[in-house]
């Protein structure tokens, strides 16, 4: 094949996902809401069957300024301190 | 104003550009296809050549999934090298990081990917220009690049550089037919995709698209004008070169023929605008009408200015809380967080603006000199969303 140079950036890699755990026992959830229309709904009936069904220690409900920008920093600092899982909401 | 350059304008720098194409026969087309096997770059749509067409760089570069659909120019080393010759400002510079992945926006990758859509060496202070203001927080890029609604980045070109690269301003502004306007824009959408990583399908989840995500770059026929344009009326010299970028749906056209007032022709233009996005959306932002030159005429004859447009435009685009509940013409309408400032939403007679503020209603005057035709070119612009961002181009 002809040489060419790459219009990508080789140096950025696709980010892994972090290790799912095996039972939601004793686990501190936080349920994030990105501000799309009805994900409250979305999320109120998450935060009901994981509470009749597994065995969280504490549900967290947190809420992003708007869905077309990604969490701030300090928010995502925030989730990542306090929360073993997060379940985030895409509603309409 | 710049004019369309003659039909060989603009190819004769690439004149060597043939040099590296192997002679080997071009499949006819006859041959079955791969399929399912691509090189793991492979994006949708862009599957693995037949071996017969394998070594054409043109087909190479398909395979690599390294295409917008249409072919690109190979990136040889050596037309990179003449890209950044002509620019003078270090190969390994970084202009940005290119959300959603934030890929490094180096001169020289702005430059390959600048390569491959067609441009000439003298566009790319344009094209890294336009990289600075979409990277810029407040275009949000992340967002649109990643919404499902259909936004594409349109460049707006002002100053003395549309002429010096031939940028049309005139008749056709949005159409095909201009190298340096279908190049230029066709190399942003490129670094968004190659280095912000907005594959569509993949990163990029837009429903629909349009046709602006190929290209989307038009210059304002400043010349055609009767009030001051876009860039000085945002603080720029008229000899600086600016670009302004708006994350932008289609055209939508405004056809009026027989207004002869600025009231007359506004009302028209406000008609349209009422339904961008939804007939019942509420503070919407930046979003830009283009005026023909015709156009442009009826209402500077009446002695309006842009501002007068604004207001006119903000006033009329008004409608009372009761018009704009959802579940009347439409299931959409107020969010809740509204509704609920309101006793009885169903007969409230409060009056809610389509736009935030009137300033958001941006005007530059483009297009042939006949023809009582302009465009509203909604943007990607509710609350929190992407806002107009402009460049001073060095």
């Amino acid at each position: 094949m002809t040489e060419y140079l790459d219009p990508t950036d080789s140096v950025a890699v696709p980010r892994k996902t972090a290790p799912r755990p095996s039972s939601l026992d004793g686990k501190v959830v936080t349920l994030l809401d990105i501000s799309k229309a009805k994900g409250d709904h979305l999320l109120d009936r998450v935060e009901e069957l994981l509470r009749a069904r597994t065995g969280v220690a504490t549900i967290v409900r947190k809420k992003k300024p708007t869905f077309a920008r990604p969490a701030p920093g300090p928010l995502r600092q925030e989730i990542l301190d306090a929360s073993d899982v997060v379940i985030e909401a895409l509603a309409d | 104003m710049p004019r369309k350059p003659s039909p060989r304008g603009g190819q004769s720098r690439n004149a060597r550009s043939g040099a590296r194409t192997p002679r080997r026969a071009v499949s006819n087309g006859s041959e079955p296809r791969r399929s399912g096997n691509g090189p793991p770059t492979s994006r949708p749509g862009q599957a693995a050549p037949a071996p017969t067409v394998a070594l054409d760089p043109v087909e190479q570069l398909y395979a690599r999934g390294l295409t917008d659909g249409l072919p690109v120019v190979p990136p040889t080393r050596e037309r990179v090298q003449r890209a950044l010759e002509e620019l003078n400002r270090p190969a390994d510079e970084l202009i940005a990081e290119v959300p959603p992945n934030y890929g490094r926006a180096t001169v020289e990758k702005i430059a390959i990917n600048a390569v491959m859509a067609g441009c000439r060496p003298e566009y790319l202070p344009v094209v890294i220009a336009a990289v600075e203001a979409v990277c810029d927080e407040a275009f949000d890029l992340h967002g649109v690049s990643a919404t499902t609604n259909s936004p594409a980045p349109l460049v707006i070109v002002n100053g003395p550089v549309r002429h010096a690269l031939e940028i049309n301003c005139g008749a056709g502004v949005f159409g095909p037919g201009w190298r340096a306007n279908a190049t230029i824009g066709r190399a942003l959408r490129f670094v968004c995709v190659n280095l912000g990583g907005a594959v569509p399908g993949v990163v990029s989840m837009s429903t629909l698209a349009h046709p602006g995500r190929y290209t989307y770059c038009i210059g304002e026929r400043e010349e055609a004008s009767p009030w001051e344009s876009l860039a000085v009326e945002h603080g720029f010299a008229p000899t600086d070169s600016t670009v302004a970028l708006l994350a932008a749906d289609a055209p939508l056209t405004v056809y009026d023929q027989r207004s002869r007032t600025a009231p007359d022709l506004c009302a028209t233009i406000a008609a349209s605008m009422a339904v961008i996005e939804h007939h019942k959306m509420t503070h919407w932002g930046d979003t830009l009408l283009v005026l023909s030159p015709e156009h442009a005429a009826i209402i500077a004859g009446d002695g309006w200015g842009k501002a007068d447009v604004r207001r006119f435009l903000f006033e009329r685009l008004q409608r009372p809380v009761r018009d704009l509940v959802p579940g009347r013409n439409g299931g959409d309408g107020l969010p809740e967080h509204v509704l609920r400032k309101f006793a009885d939403p169903e007969h409230d007679v409060t009056l809610i603006p389509k736009f935030r503020k009137p300033e958001h209603i941006g005007i530059v005057v483009a297009g042939g000199s006949a023809g009582r035709f302009s465009a509203v070119v909604a943007g990607w612009s509710f609350s929190g969303g992407s806002n107009l961002v402009m460049r001073r181009i060095r």
